[in-house]
Protein backbone atom coordinates (compact mmCIF):
# COMPACT_ATOMS: atom_id res chain seq x y z
CA UNK A 1 0.00 0.00 0.00
CA UNK A 2 1.35 3.48 -0.85
CA UNK A 3 1.25 6.17 2.01
CA UNK A 4 -0.89 8.73 0.07
CA UNK A 5 -3.65 5.86 -0.34
CA UNK A 6 -3.58 5.48 4.20
CA UNK A 7 -6.23 8.11 5.51
CA UNK A 8 -5.17 10.49 8.17
CA UNK A 9 -7.48 9.80 11.63
CA UNK A 10 -9.71 12.75 11.29
CA UNK A 11 -10.18 12.01 7.32
CA UNK A 12 -11.41 8.92 8.56
CA UNK A 13 -13.58 9.72 11.13
CA UNK A 14 -14.94 12.71 8.24
CA UNK A 15 -15.79 9.95 5.83
CA UNK A 16 -17.17 7.77 7.87
CA UNK A 17 -19.63 10.53 9.19
CA UNK A 18 -20.36 11.04 5.63
CA UNK A 19 -20.98 7.37 5.11
CA UNK A 20 -23.60 7.74 8.15
CA UNK A 21 -25.17 10.75 6.95
CA UNK A 22 -25.91 9.96 3.84
CA UNK A 23 -25.84 12.44 1.11
CA UNK A 24 -27.38 15.15 3.14
CA UNK A 25 -23.81 16.10 5.00
CA UNK A 26 -22.41 19.93 5.43
CA UNK A 27 -20.10 21.13 7.55
CA UNK A 28 -21.75 21.65 10.49
CA UNK A 29 -23.82 18.49 10.49
CA UNK A 30 -20.63 16.43 9.73
CA UNK A 31 -18.99 18.50 13.05
CA UNK A 32 -21.98 17.76 15.21
CA UNK A 33 -22.58 14.24 14.20
CA UNK A 34 -19.07 14.00 15.15
CA UNK A 35 -19.33 15.49 18.63
CA UNK A 36 -22.08 13.28 19.46
CA UNK A 37 -20.77 10.12 18.30
CA UNK A 38 -17.13 10.46 19.45
CA UNK A 39 -17.22 13.57 21.96
CA UNK A 40 -14.38 15.39 19.89
CA UNK A 41 -15.12 19.22 19.60
CA UNK A 42 -14.13 19.90 15.86
CA UNK A 43 -13.77 23.37 14.78
CA UNK A 44 -15.74 24.42 11.47
CA UNK A 45 -11.93 25.16 9.69
CA UNK A 46 -11.02 21.32 10.83
CA UNK A 47 -13.87 19.98 9.01
CA UNK A 48 -13.46 22.22 6.01
CA UNK A 49 -10.15 22.18 5.46
CA UNK A 50 -10.26 18.12 5.83
CA UNK A 51 -13.23 17.94 3.40
CA UNK A 52 -11.10 19.94 0.83
CA UNK A 53 -8.15 17.55 1.44
CA UNK A 54 -10.49 14.20 0.26
CA UNK A 55 -11.99 16.09 -2.44
CA UNK A 56 -8.44 16.59 -3.83
CA UNK A 57 -7.61 13.24 -3.45
CA UNK A 58 -10.73 12.59 -4.82
CA UNK A 59 -12.84 10.45 -2.17
CA UNK A 60 -15.60 12.74 -1.99
CA UNK A 61 -17.41 15.28 -4.23
CA UNK A 62 -19.10 18.60 -3.26
CA UNK A 63 -22.60 20.62 -4.85
CA UNK A 64 -23.56 23.85 -3.56
CA UNK A 65 -26.85 24.00 -2.31
CA UNK A 66 -29.24 27.01 -2.11
CA UNK A 67 -28.98 30.16 0.12
CA UNK A 68 -31.02 30.35 2.80
CA UNK A 69 -32.56 33.65 4.75
CA UNK A 70 -30.97 31.72 8.50
CA UNK A 71 -28.07 31.55 6.82
CA UNK A 72 -27.06 35.19 6.33
CA UNK A 73 -28.07 34.48 2.37
CA UNK A 74 -25.28 31.44 2.62
CA UNK A 75 -25.43 28.73 0.63
CA UNK A 76 -24.47 25.23 2.05
CA UNK A 77 -22.09 23.36 0.52
CA UNK A 78 -23.39 19.11 0.46
CA UNK A 79 -20.85 16.95 0.27
CA UNK A 80 -20.79 12.55 -0.60
CA UNK A 81 -18.81 9.94 -0.50
CA UNK A 82 -17.51 8.73 -3.88
CA UNK A 83 -16.51 4.83 -4.78
CA UNK A 84 -12.74 5.62 -4.48
CA UNK A 85 -13.56 7.11 -0.89
CA UNK A 86 -15.60 4.00 -0.10
CA UNK A 87 -12.51 1.73 -1.46
CA UNK A 88 -10.21 4.04 0.84
CA UNK A 89 -12.34 3.38 3.91
CA UNK A 90 -12.30 -0.21 2.86
CA UNK A 91 -8.80 -0.28 2.73
CA UNK A 92 -8.22 1.36 6.29
CA UNK A 93 -10.42 -0.30 8.05
CA UNK A 94 -9.11 -3.20 6.84
CA UNK A 95 -5.75 -2.17 8.04
CA UNK A 96 -6.90 -1.31 11.75
CA UNK A 97 -8.53 -4.81 11.68
CA UNK A 98 -4.88 -6.25 10.74
CA UNK A 99 -3.04 -4.51 12.97
CA UNK A 100 -5.36 -4.88 15.94
CA UNK A 101 -6.27 -8.70 15.63
CA UNK A 102 -4.76 -10.88 18.40
CA UNK A 103 -4.06 -8.18 20.43
CA UNK A 104 -7.22 -7.96 22.68
CA UNK A 105 -5.07 -9.46 25.73
CA UNK A 106 -2.74 -6.66 25.44
CA UNK A 107 -5.72 -3.85 25.90
CA UNK A 108 -4.56 -3.05 29.67
CA UNK A 109 -0.74 -2.58 28.78
CA UNK A 110 -1.10 -0.82 25.72
CA UNK B 1 -37.94 36.88 18.51
CA UNK B 2 -34.28 37.42 19.52
CA UNK B 3 -32.02 39.14 17.33
CA UNK B 4 -29.46 36.86 16.70
CA UNK B 5 -26.43 38.10 14.35
CA UNK B 6 -23.18 36.66 15.18
CA UNK B 7 -19.96 38.91 16.58
CA UNK B 8 -19.46 41.09 13.62
CA UNK B 9 -15.74 41.40 14.24
CA UNK B 10 -15.33 37.52 14.45
CA UNK B 11 -17.68 37.29 11.12
CA UNK B 12 -14.77 39.80 9.28
CA UNK B 13 -12.11 37.69 10.29
CA UNK B 14 -13.33 34.90 9.10
CA UNK B 15 -14.32 35.95 5.76
CA UNK B 16 -11.31 37.23 5.41
CA UNK B 17 -9.04 34.48 6.53
CA UNK B 18 -11.06 31.49 5.63
CA UNK B 19 -10.45 30.07 1.71
CA UNK B 20 -12.22 30.83 -1.18
CA UNK B 21 -13.44 27.39 -1.65
CA UNK B 22 -15.57 26.85 1.70
CA UNK B 23 -15.68 30.76 2.92
CA UNK B 24 -19.23 31.11 2.14
CA UNK B 25 -20.30 27.51 3.34
CA UNK B 26 -18.08 27.54 6.34
CA UNK B 27 -19.59 31.03 7.58
CA UNK B 28 -23.30 30.13 6.76
CA UNK B 29 -23.28 27.19 9.02
CA UNK B 30 -22.03 29.06 11.84
CA UNK B 31 -24.40 31.22 11.45
CA UNK B 32 -26.86 28.64 11.19
CA UNK B 33 -25.92 27.02 14.52
CA UNK B 34 -25.03 30.50 16.06
CA UNK B 35 -29.19 31.02 15.57
CA UNK B 36 -30.31 27.51 16.97
CA UNK B 37 -27.97 27.77 19.47
CA UNK B 38 -29.06 31.66 20.73
CA UNK B 39 -32.33 29.85 20.82
CA UNK B 40 -31.62 27.47 23.76
CA UNK B 41 -28.63 29.61 25.27
CA UNK B 42 -27.77 32.94 26.41
CA UNK B 43 -26.59 35.50 23.48
CA UNK B 44 -22.93 35.23 25.62
CA UNK B 45 -22.62 31.78 25.64
CA UNK B 46 -24.11 31.67 22.09
CA UNK B 47 -20.96 34.31 21.31
CA UNK B 48 -18.94 32.79 23.11
CA UNK B 49 -19.34 29.71 21.26
CA UNK B 50 -19.19 31.53 17.69
CA UNK B 51 -15.71 32.97 18.76
CA UNK B 52 -13.84 30.00 19.90
CA UNK B 53 -15.17 28.54 16.85
CA UNK B 54 -13.78 31.10 15.03
CA UNK B 55 -9.95 31.21 16.82
CA UNK B 56 -9.83 27.37 16.54
CA UNK B 57 -10.66 27.67 12.46
CA UNK B 58 -7.95 29.70 11.54
CA UNK B 59 -4.72 27.01 12.56
CA UNK B 60 -6.03 24.18 10.32
CA UNK B 61 -6.75 27.16 7.34
CA UNK B 62 -3.59 28.35 7.90
CA UNK B 63 -1.75 25.30 7.26
CA UNK B 64 -4.17 23.45 4.84
CA UNK B 65 -3.17 27.00 3.13
CA UNK B 66 0.79 26.38 3.66
CA UNK B 67 0.20 22.71 2.17
CA UNK B 68 -1.50 23.92 -1.10
CA UNK B 69 0.31 24.07 -3.97
CA UNK B 70 -0.72 27.32 -4.35
CA UNK B 71 1.48 28.46 -1.54
CA UNK B 72 4.23 29.20 -3.13
CA UNK B 73 2.32 31.69 -5.62
CA UNK B 74 0.87 33.66 -2.47
CA UNK B 75 4.11 33.94 -0.72
CA UNK B 76 5.88 35.16 -3.96
CA UNK B 77 2.97 37.55 -4.17
CA UNK B 78 3.18 38.92 -1.19
CA UNK B 79 6.99 39.55 -1.20
CA UNK B 80 6.08 41.43 -3.95
CA UNK B 81 3.47 43.92 -2.45
CA UNK B 82 5.90 43.77 0.92
CA UNK B 83 8.23 45.60 -1.41
CA UNK B 84 5.67 47.77 -2.55
CA UNK B 85 4.84 48.49 0.61
CA UNK B 86 8.50 49.32 1.53
CA UNK B 87 8.98 51.76 -1.25
CA UNK B 88 5.43 53.19 -0.80
CA UNK B 89 6.32 53.88 2.88
CA UNK B 90 9.95 55.51 2.29
CA UNK B 91 8.32 58.09 -0.80
CA UNK B 92 5.61 58.96 2.16
CA UNK B 93 8.23 59.48 4.98
CA UNK B 94 10.79 61.03 2.31
CA UNK B 95 7.82 63.90 1.56
CA UNK B 96 6.92 63.92 5.26
CA UNK B 97 10.43 64.98 5.81
CA UNK B 98 10.39 67.34 3.28
CA UNK B 99 7.09 69.39 3.63
CA UNK B 100 6.52 68.96 7.89
CA UNK B 101 9.77 70.41 9.99
CA UNK B 102 11.36 67.27 11.61
CA UNK B 103 9.88 67.48 15.07
CA UNK B 104 8.92 64.32 17.51
CA UNK B 105 5.27 64.85 18.03
CA UNK B 106 4.92 65.19 14.92
CA UNK B 107 6.55 62.02 13.98
CA UNK B 108 4.79 60.61 16.45
CA UNK B 109 1.32 61.61 15.06
CA UNK B 110 2.34 60.46 11.20
CA UNK B 111 4.11 57.70 11.63
CA UNK B 112 1.00 55.55 12.40
CA UNK B 113 -1.26 56.92 10.01
CA UNK B 114 1.53 56.52 6.94
CA UNK B 115 2.42 53.11 8.31
CA UNK B 116 -1.66 52.06 8.44
CA UNK B 117 -2.66 53.84 5.55
CA UNK B 118 0.29 51.83 3.86
CA UNK B 119 -1.17 48.63 5.19
CA UNK B 120 -4.52 49.10 3.78
CA UNK B 121 -2.90 49.92 0.38
CA UNK B 122 -0.51 46.89 0.51
CA UNK B 123 -3.63 44.21 1.91
CA UNK B 124 -6.00 45.13 -0.96
CA UNK B 125 -3.41 45.38 -3.48
CA UNK B 126 -2.42 41.26 -2.28
CA UNK B 127 -6.10 40.78 -2.48
CA UNK B 128 -6.95 41.94 -5.21
CA UNK B 129 -3.91 39.61 -6.77
CA UNK B 130 -4.36 36.90 -4.40
CA UNK B 131 -6.98 36.59 -1.97
CA UNK B 132 -4.55 33.92 0.25
CA UNK B 133 -1.65 36.21 -0.11
CA UNK B 134 -2.88 38.69 2.48
CA UNK B 135 -2.17 36.36 5.41
CA UNK B 136 1.47 36.01 4.44
CA UNK B 137 1.60 39.70 3.90
CA UNK B 138 0.26 40.01 7.72
CA UNK B 139 2.40 37.77 8.97
CA UNK B 140 5.36 39.29 7.06
CA UNK B 141 3.91 42.66 8.67
CA UNK B 142 4.17 41.46 12.13
CA UNK B 143 7.63 39.73 12.19
CA UNK B 144 9.04 43.15 11.15
CA UNK B 145 7.15 44.92 13.57
CA UNK B 146 8.00 43.01 15.74
CA UNK B 147 11.49 42.91 14.87
CA UNK B 148 11.66 47.10 15.04
CA UNK B 149 10.29 46.80 18.56
CA UNK B 150 12.98 44.24 19.61
CA UNK B 151 15.58 46.39 17.85
CA UNK B 152 14.49 49.79 19.22
CA UNK B 153 14.65 51.55 16.27
CA UNK B 154 12.33 54.26 17.61
CA UNK B 155 14.63 56.89 19.33
CA UNK B 156 11.66 58.86 21.18
CA UNK B 157 10.44 57.26 23.92
CA UNK B 158 6.83 55.55 23.26
CA UNK B 159 3.97 53.79 25.81
CA UNK B 160 4.20 50.02 25.27
CA UNK B 161 0.45 50.77 23.70
CA UNK B 162 1.64 52.83 21.02
CA UNK B 163 4.02 50.11 19.90
CA UNK B 164 1.38 47.34 20.84
CA UNK B 165 -1.19 49.54 18.26
CA UNK B 166 1.28 48.78 15.69
CA UNK B 167 1.77 45.22 16.54
CA UNK B 168 -1.88 44.37 16.40
CA UNK B 169 -3.36 46.67 13.73
CA UNK B 170 -0.76 46.22 11.47
CA UNK B 171 -1.71 42.76 10.94
CA UNK B 172 -5.38 43.55 10.74
CA UNK B 173 -5.29 46.64 8.56
CA UNK B 174 -3.69 43.99 5.90
CA UNK B 175 -6.21 41.42 6.09
CA UNK B 176 -9.65 43.14 7.13
CA UNK B 177 -9.98 46.38 4.41
CA UNK B 178 -10.25 44.05 1.46
CA UNK B 179 -13.32 42.10 2.96
CA UNK B 180 -14.94 45.26 3.87
CA UNK B 181 -14.18 46.97 0.68
CA UNK B 182 -15.65 43.79 -1.14
CA UNK B 183 -18.68 43.52 0.59
CA UNK B 184 -19.17 47.30 -0.06
CA UNK B 185 -18.72 47.24 -3.22
CA UNK B 186 -21.42 43.83 -3.47
CA UNK B 187 -24.08 46.06 -1.88
CA UNK B 188 -23.27 48.47 -4.38
CA UNK B 189 -23.82 46.11 -7.14
CA UNK B 190 -26.74 44.41 -5.55
CA UNK B 191 -29.02 47.62 -5.08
Amino acid sequence: MKRGELLGSLEHIILLALVRLDGNAYGMIVRREIEERTGRNLSIGAVYATLERLEAKGYVSSFTGEPTPERGGRAKRLFRVEAAGKRALQTSNQTIRSMTAGLKGHWGTI
Amino acid sequence: MRRCSPPTFACWLLESLLPDPYREAALGDLIEEYALRIESTSRFTASRWFWSQACRSLPPTVWSLLRSRDCLISISIAIGVYIFMGTLKFAADWMISKLVAPDQSTHVVLAPIVFLTTTVIGGCVAARIRRGATIFLALMVTITVAILIDVKVCSIPVPWWYQFGFLTLGPLTVIIPPTLFGRLKQQGTVT
